[in-house]
């Protein structure tokens, strides 16, 4: 590089009032990269320490904490692993209205990022605030269909915000069916809803652009895995969840102060809507996989720009599953069984809004965590998403800073890294040698 | 101060000077009051058009640590930059959302706490817990 570079520092627009944390750095030199790094705030490292000498009760509770979007994923990811520990099964209606308050959170962190985040720059806005004022009848019903997640969320998890009512072993209370069909008016619009964002987002333009990784998500036999499964891939991967670290690794990355994620044999991968679409395709729920043929969403969709239509599908399905779900509800006898800590390392893992997301935990003889481990979908995502970027800035790299930032974020909104945890403080840095 | 305000605390309190805008409302006993500590997106569901409301949360404006700020935004926007949230969409975002729809409460004004440290995990750093308690007094002597 020559000695007069200049260097720039360009805000992404929904950031940042701490800076490095999440941050974006591209330096080029004529037309070449030099250097693409892209990295995360990971809050989990503290949280894992501070897990340490707590009840194995207490973990769900804690770690709902990490993240304002997606508590029920850290709450149902711990709770997983410590009744793995413990050998214990829960009742299937548990285990329904468990998969019902998860998909209240799909609804939530889905509409959110469909409309206010990505929606924008394929309709040319830079912001939701424009296109409430050109379209306020798609925010106020994008706005309508997020309450409803948190409706779900609050009647079934306690609160919206850090729901307090899961708990190892089942719920502190248990919903009466009455109370949940409280719900279903407004589901049942939601559904249609969801279905008209399917087909709003399907009819934007997409660059061409393809992602080359292995993709990864949570199977289930009977349905679309969300509150657990076992762990699937499109190279044939096919473990338990307990076999998480004997084919997936998170090395240090000296450059970035961060954790990456790789699959031993493999190197690169990717977990998400993308990932959860084609691997479950066949689980898809009868609307949702309607919907999907009608706009042409194929399994083994690889432009990660067409997510935006994976979300929405997903969206159907969570309308459709909480539906079902209630009309087969029967209060279970017992709100929660009794769990005994026994000494023993506990695995759990959900599907996240954002990809699969997995949790360790050695158990002492006493029912205290003696070692906890968080694998967020951000982390394990950020090797695919730095590569993605570097094929995405190659052809581009003649554009002016500011075209370049703009085609950058779009870029980065195809994978909705955790708002809370990454994007917030994203820095954007492009560096060139003049 | 408008009498009888709706006080809404936006804020994270897993994230030091983060937490300024909910430790205020928690410790106003007698006000109606909100704590938001995931997205502000839906802020308007807080209030009516009738009401008088207030925003605390905590800022970044490059002043020192504790410095409070009030911010009359019934008619003009907050300085975007200088409120975006940790989490989600930051109350700016909300207000202006609100404005854009038609959802905007008869007043509103949204107070500012410099904040210097965001680590998580942390307590309040003392000039920030010291500027919470200076605007708990401004509610309770209103």
């Amino acid at each position: 590089m020559t000695a007069e570079s200049t260097t720039r520092e360009i805000n992404v627009d929904y950031l940042a009032r701490v800076e490095g944390e999440g941050a974006m750095y591209l330096n080029l030199d004529g037309d070449e990269i030099v250097d693409l790094q892209f990295s995360i705030f990971e809050p989990p490292r503290f949280y894992e320490a501070f897990l340490r000498g707590r009840k194995h009760s207490e973990a769900p509770d804690i770690t709902s904490r990490i993240c304002g979007i997606c508590p029920i994923a850290y709450q149902m990811s711990s709770i997983n692993a410590m009744e793995f520990a413990a050998g214990a099964q829960v009742h299937p209606q548990i285990r329904a209205l468990r998969r019902m308050l998860y998909a209240g959170e799909w609804i939530e962190s889905h509409t959110l990022h469909v409309y206010m985040l990505h929606a924008p720059d394929f309709l040319g806005y830079e912001s939701a605030i424009e296109i409430a004022q050109d379209l306020p009848d798609v925010v106020t019903n994008a706005l309508r269909l997020k309450k409803l997640g948190n409706s779900v969320m609050t009647l079934i998890g306690g609160r919206e915000i850090h729901p307090i009512n899961m708990r190892v072993g089942g719920f502190y209370r248990t919903p009466t069916r009455k109370e949940l069909d409280t719900l279903v008016e407004e589901l049942e619009w939601a559904l249609e809803m969801s279905e008209e964002t399917v087909r709003l987002v399907a009819g934007f333009d997409f660059p061409d652009f393809e992602m080359p990784f292995e993709y990864v998500a949570l199977r289930h036999p009977d349905e679309y895995a969300i509150t657990d499964g076992r762990i699937v891939s499109t190279e044939g991967l096919d473990i338990d969840v307990a076999e998480w670290r004997d084919h997936f690794e998170e090395i240090h990355v000296e450059r970035a102060n961060a954790l990456h994620c790789r699959l031993k044999d493999r190197g690169t991968y990717h977990v998400g809507p993308m990932a959860r679409f084609t691997l479950n395709h066949d689980k898809l729920t009868p609307r949702a996989r309607a919907i999907a043929d009608e706009v042409g969403l194929e399994k083994g969709e690889r432009n990660p720009f067409k997510s935006i239509i994976v979300r929405s599908v997903e969206l159907v399905l969570a309308c459709e599953e909480i539906l079902r779900l209630i009309s087969e509800y029967e209060r279970p006898p017992e709100p929660w069984i009794a769990v005994e800590p026994a000494s023993a390392v506990g695995h759990g893992a959900s599907e996240a809004p954002r990809g699969t997301l997995y949790h360790r935990y050695e158990i002492d003889g006493e029912g205290l965590i003696a070692d906890a481990q968080i694998v967020p979908p951000t982390s394990q995502n950020q090797r695919s998403i730095e590569a993605d970027l570097n094929e995405f800035v190659a052809p581009r790299t003649q554009m002016d800073d500011e075209t370049l930032k703009w085609q950058l974020e779009q870029a980065i909104r195809n994978y909705d890294p955790c708002i809370s945890c990454a994007t917030h403080f994203l820095d954007l840095t492009i560096e060139r040698a003049d | 101060m408008t009498a009888r305000p709706i006080v809404i605390g936006v804020g994270n309190p897993d994230r030091g000077d983060d937490g300024a805008g909910i430790a205020v409302v928690q410790g106003l006993a007698d006000l109606t009051t909100h704590v938001v500590a995931a997205g502000s997106l839906d802020l308007f569901e807080l209030w009516d058009a009738r009401d008088s409301v207030v925003v605390v949360d905590a800022m970044r404006s490059g002043a020192d640590p504790g410095t409070v700020r009030t911010f009359d935004v019934s008619t003009a926007p907050l300085p975007e930059e200088t409120f975006a949230s940790t989490h989600s969409f930051g109350p700016a975002i909300g207000i202006e959302l609100a404005r854009a729809l038609g959802r905007m409460p008869a007043h509103i004004e949204v107070i500012g706490i410099e904040a210097g440290d965001f680590t998580t995990g942390a307590d309040m750093s003392p000039a920030v817990a010291g500027a919470v308690e200076e605007v708990q007094r401004r509610f309770e002597n209103a």
